[in-house]
């Protein structure tokens, strides 16, 4: 992959972020939310575990397989600090603990988050984007990531973007994988004007 | 001792003694193969069951179709009798079953292939830990050919 495709996955993730981030701006109930700078990386398959906080790290991964004019996978990855501290923000639980209620409290912000992401690319495009419901798992960083991969069929490269938001001083990390099947891709570049990516 | 972690689609091997470690299974298999007598050990971290036109460059591991003569070959290159090889394996979880309500999930066709692949070599599969939610981390021990694997908040158990 090269520059070009980077930079515009960098910029469709720039827009879907923003979405998200008013999204669950919203959820937080108006609590000041603010973004910073997502960065992209595109890394070999076998490394991106690394990126994440290490293979051993629990994490909190949100998946999603998209259908519709464009299909491919969605992900939405978080430390498990992180996740702790959105829960604790949006359900009020302070216990340090995912329970049933706090996974499905975290199945809803991935889908609310994964949907506003894509209704913002559909808008922009007008291609059809539709997210299953979510898959929650909370487990070692290594064994959610490659789930994530073997189930998108990712065999070599894939662009995480990393993103950051602030809300009430603390700060929350989440990693957002967009993973459209290669044709869709070029589909989604057509449409907004890049020819060769 | 000294530890080799082996990541996603790759082989390691150590003859005599060395602990072969792959972090992080979740719906890929790690494999391990072992000839006792001429204490020889390799572990395989398999990605999908079947290799494809289009990756063709990938190493032979990331396959079980390729990967697991690629291990036999390696252990046979270190010493080891092809007749004596004795494999374990672990992983081929399902971490979003909702996801794959209709179809077969990912681990398990990995599972299906890898015991495929490994019975049409003729090594018979000793100790394994697969399928579940959950992922895993397994250990290799190949100066006394001891296999561990963990889940997270766990403790190690041996296969």
């Amino acid at each position: 992959m090269n520059e070009v495709k980077l930079d515009f996955l960098k910029e469709l993730a720039n827009i879907g972020t923003g979405h998200a981030t008013t999204a669950l701006s919203q959820m937080l109930s108006g609590r000041l939310f603010q973004l910073v700078v997502p960065d992209a990386q595109m890394l070999p398959f076998s490394q991106a575990a690394e990126y994440v906080g290490g293979s051993e790290q629990v994490v909190v991964g949100i998946f999603v397989v998209v259908s519709g004019d464009v299909k491919g996978h969605m992900a939405f990855l978080l430390p498990l600090d992180s996740a702790l501290v959105l829960l604790r923000l949006l359900i009020g639980d302070d216990s340090g603990e995912i329970d049933d209620l706090a996974r499905s409290a975290l199945q809803e912000l991935g889908n609310i988050m994964i949907t506003s992401y894509l209704n913002a690319l559909s808008k922009m495009t007008d291609l059809l984007m539709a997210p299953s419901v979510p898959g929650v798992a909370v487990d070692m960083a290594g064994a959610v990531w490659e789930s994530v991969l073997a189930g998108a069929q990712v065999t070599n490269e894939v662009t995480v973007i990393r993103t950051e938001f602030f809300a009430d001083g603390e700060s929350i990390e989440g990693n957002i994988i967009f993973l459209p099947d290669d044709d869709d891709f070029e589909k989604i570049a057509r449409l907004l004007g890049l020819e060769d990516v | 001792m000294t530890e080799v972690f082996v990541n996603m689609g790759q082989i390691s091997s150590f003859k005599t003694q060395g602990i072969l470690t792959t972090v992080g299974l979740g719906s890929c298999i790690g494999v391990t193969m072992y000839d006792a007598v001429a204490k020889v050990g390799v572990m395989g971290h398999i990605f999908l069951p079947k290799s494809r036109a289009k990756d063709s460059s990938a190493p032979p591991g990331k396959y079980a179709d390729t990967g697991i003569p690629a291990m036999i070959d390696e252990a046979v290159k270190l010493g080891a009798r092809k007749s004596r090889l004795q494999a374990k394996m672990a992983g081929g979880a399902n971490l979003f079953p909702n996801l794959s309500a209709n179809s077969t999930s990912i681990g398990q066709q990995n599972i299906e292939a890898v015991t495929g692949h490994l019975d049409k070599h003729g090594i018979a599969i000793i100790g394994k830990d697969v399928a579940g939610g959950h992922g895993r981390k397994m250990r290799f021990f190949v100066d006394s050919g001891i296999v561990t694997v963990t889940a997270i908040g766990k403790e190690a158990v041996e296969i």
